[in-house]
């Protein structure tokens, strides 16, 4: 990592050099309640950015926002440089900006290798008229996706699940085709919301495994998180919100032994 | 398939015994009992009940109860039944979308080429051919389509941007407006008293509509069979006159339709289009975050389902020559959800059944009352006197019977078959993609599913036939195997009459020549639709 992330940082680290995700001063209330407090941070290209912060701290909230699920008061997103503070989350993805959710989302009556190809991108056969008007592009292409899906799920090691009912996996596989999924839609950014919540240790092993790999191919990741080994392990930076803004921005050790960020996890004096 | 050269020795011996294994369909000429039992436990009773019904049916004629034109009269209504029942598989049984204005779509098709056609039409008043030959319906059915269209797009901009439930509310009021439309606008639609004199759709057309009449009248004469002294009956007896050429007709052009109807929707389903519709039934949400413009998609699913009902309206204006506000009546809407529950959500072959078996419930129960005897046989006891009359009430209404029955029937269908009698079983993938795809295993897309889903099991989706648990041994000549199934299973499972070529082609160039199960190809000569 650089120099600028090796030590902890009041606050976030906004002047990173390649950036891929831009969060500025973002806002988001319900009625009274501050979910996101003016929340801005930066996550670099190559990076595996972790997003920690105690329950209630307005992560997901955070997530939402930015994929334009929810409408935010104020602020601004951007990804790789483009405006996406209004877009619809159709939008957002088109941006290269791929998020997964933190209960599977389940296909029903589709097999594992039909819910793989609904992640790929710009797809001609998507378009009504397309399906009569070009119909060999639509073959030529669906044929390179269903090839690529198949080398993904290869990749992640479970290619023998890829006819199986989608409904029909475990958690923690589910998680891996999440995953496998994502990639087919071959995304400049990830925002994975809670990988491993309720997935056993051996598959979470092995999420974290393939999420180093994917990072190693240049996948830039931003991940929430509250297994600590999980994270701690794997991502650097790490930024910990607390009451809907940024506490602290910096290494996992760093960020492991700051009082203030025990005090937020445990809730400390106070202000 | 260089990866695999080196495990082939290895695995050639479990490919032959998956071979055998290996489900196929045989052809239903060549093989009948073979195919037979290739199907499900839900096809056997699709088929027998299908097969029962068509015995009845034919009993019905040759006996005379059941005149020879309101018999393909009858045909016509299932036709338009199904292709009602096509139209609301698009948006629900594909979108999710809970449209209760089926009838509405459905009227406006047939009021937009009635206005147009009919002899007491208040905006036309008859119809003269456009140019002095250019048919009139083929302009009622644009019309009545575009108008269909119209109003979808209109209802869908503000309510297919929310979630579901604002779409069904919406719709259940669309439906009650556009049938108070028809009955109040008394100056367009001639109000309650409807719309009489349309012309049957080929009326005016050259040649085809002179037909009915060039063609001979025929008389059946009437016979008595039997067992002589024992039991005897008169059958036959009927004349077959131009009013049944007439129909005959219109269940000709029905046929067209649904044919048509049917092979864009299986083209549409199995598209990645139809695939992002299926993600948007399951989790919308998630089709978003994949970058799915999920309220065009829900747009254009919705026209389309709407446009395919004010097909079905148009067709019930040529084959009923009047409509009136009562046929947008709210329970039609109901049959058609009906046929579509019954038949399995996003099944089109199910949509099918559904819309028979509508007509069936429709038609039975007022047969059904009149066969029966107006009194009990037996005398009863004075005391038993309100079985006596409960009974006659019963088969004098016995036609209100049929809410009876529609509500069992959703009952038992909810309780024991969730899913519907005839669910989607294959893996909908681009059929041309999914077989020339070089990936291990193969796509069966058109493969029978592994445990056929009885009334019991859960219900489980296509497992392709492809052994789990050993996929990198899957060599090419497995893939080659699988590849000439899928083909072979397409063809004789849609029972489609598309061109059948040759698909040798696609497989053999991924099959390796020395390998035993490689030969199994060559048998399989007959592939199937290359694009449907």
């Amino acid at each position: 990592m650089s120099e600028t992330t090796q030590r902890l940082r009041d606050g976030p680290n906004l002047e990173k050099d390649d950036v891929v995700l831009e969060v500025d001063t973002l806002r988001k209330t319900f009625g009274g309640l501050v979910a996101t407090d003016d929340a801005s941070f930066q996550v670099e290209r190559g990076t595996i950015t972790g997003l920690i912060g105690p329950n209630g701290a307005g992560k997901s909230t955070l997530f939402n926002l930015i994929t334009g699920f929810y409408e935010e008061d104020s602020g601004h997103v951007s990804v790789n440089g483009v405006d996406v503070t209004d877009a619809e989350p159709h939008e957002v993805a088109e941006q290269g900006l791929i998020r997964t959710f933190q209960t599977p989302r389940k296909l029903e009556g589709m097999t594992v290798r039909e819910a793989m190809l609904v992640g790929a991108q710009d797809q001609i056969g998507e378009s009504f008229v397309s399906l009569f008007t070009r119909p060999d592009e639509v073959t030529e292409q669906e044929r390179t996706t269903l090839e690529d899906a198949h080398r993904i799920l290869a990749d992640f090691e479970i290619e023998h699940l890829a006819a199986q009912s989608a409904t029909d996996l475990s958690g923690g596989q589910m998680k891996l085709v999440e995953l496998a999924r994502a990639m087919l839609a071959e995304p400049e950014i990830l925002l994975l919301d809670e990988p491993v919540a309720g997935v056993n240790p051996t598959l979470a092993n092995k999420l974290r495994d393939q999420i180093a790999r994917l990072n190693e191919q240049g996948v830039t990741f931003c991940i929430i998180e509250h297994d600590m080994d999980f994270i701690m392990n794997l991502a650097d930076p790490i930024i910990v919100l607390d009451q809907g803004s940024v506490l602290v921005e910096g290494t996992p050790d760093a960020v492991r032994n700051d009082d203030r960020v025990i005090d937020a996890y445990l809730g400390g004096p106070g202000e | 398939m260089s990866r695999n050269d080196d495990t082939r020795n290895d695995v050639s011996e479990s490919d032959e015994s998956r071979v055998n294994e290996k489900r196929e369909r045989p052809g239903i000429a060549s093989d009948p009992r073979g195919y037979w039992g290739a199907l499900t436990g839900a096809e056997r009773g699709v088929a027998a009940f299908v097969v029962g019904l068509l015995a009845v049916l034919l009993w019905g004629l040759i006996s005379g109860g059941l005149g020879p034109t309101y018999f393909m009269y009858l045909v016509g209504l299932v036709g338009m039944y199904i292709l009602l029942s096509f139209g609301l598989n698009v948006q629900w049984g594909y979108t999710g979308l809970i449209n209760f204005s089926v009838a509405a779509f459905f009227g406006l098709g047939a009021y937009g080429t009635a206005l147009l056609t009919a002899d007491s039409s208040p905006l036309t008043g008859g119809m003269d051919p456009i140019f002095g030959f250019f048919p009139v319906p083929i302009v009622g059915i644009v019309v009545g389509l575009v108008l269909a269209a119209v109003l979808a797009v209109i209802i869908g901009i503000p309510t297919l941007r929310l979630r579901a439930d604002y779409l069904a509310i919406a719709s259940l009021g669309l439906a009650e407006v556009v049938r108070l439309v028809m009955l109040n606008q008394r100056e367009w639609t001639n109000g309650s008293a409807g719309l009489r004199g349309i012309p049957a759709f080929f009326d005016g057309w050259p040649v085809l509509g002179t037909l009915p009449q060039a063609m001979p009248g025929l008389r059946f004469q009437e016979l008595e069979i039997g067992l002589p002294g024992l039991w005897t009956t008169r059958i036959l007896g009927f004349t077959i006159g131009e009013s049944f050429w007439q129909q005959t007709m219109n269940v000709l052009l029905v046929a067209v339709f649904v044919a048509g109807t049917y092979l864009l929707l299986r083209r549409v389903h199995q598209s990645p289009w139809g695939r992002v519709l299926r993600t948007i039934r399951s989790d919308e949400d998630l089709a978003e975050a994949l970058g799915k413009d999920t309220y065009s998609l829900k747009m254009q699913s919705f026209v389309l389902g709407s446009v395919i009902m004010a097909l079905a309206g148009v067709f019930y204006a040529h084959l009923n020559l009047y409509v009136s506000p009562g046929d947008l009546n709210p329970i039609n809407t109901f049959y058609v959800w009906i046929a579509v529950i019954l038949g399995g959500s996003g099944s089109n072959r199910g949509a099918m059944f559904g819309g028979f078996v509508i007509i069936a419930i429709q038609e039975g129960t007022r047969f059904i009352g009149g066969a029966l005897p107006d009194t009990l046989p037996i005398d009863l006891p004075g005391f038993l006197a309100v079985v006596d009359s409960t009974y006659t009430t019963i088969v004098d209404n016995f036609a209100s019977t049929r809410l009876l029955a529609v509500g069992i029937i959703i009952i038992l269908v909810m309780r024991y078959r969730p899913e519907g009698v005839l669910p989607p079983q294959r893996e909908l993938i681009w059929p041309s993609a999914a077989r020339t795809a070089d990936v291990s295993g193969g796509v069966v897309t058109g493969s029978q599913v592994d445990d056929s889903p009885g009334p019991d099991d859960e219900p489980t989706r296509a497992h392709a036939g492809v052994n789990d648990t050993v996929h990198d041994a899957d060599d090419a000549a497995n893939d080659a195997v699988t590849d000439a199934n899928a083909t072979h299973d397409d063809a004789e499972s849609t029972e489609s009459s598309t061109s059948a070529e040759t698909t040798e082609s696609s497989t053999s160039a991924e099959t390796t020549e020395s390998s035993t199960s490689a030969e199994t190809t060559d048998d399989v000569t007959s592939g199937g639709d290359d694009d449907e």
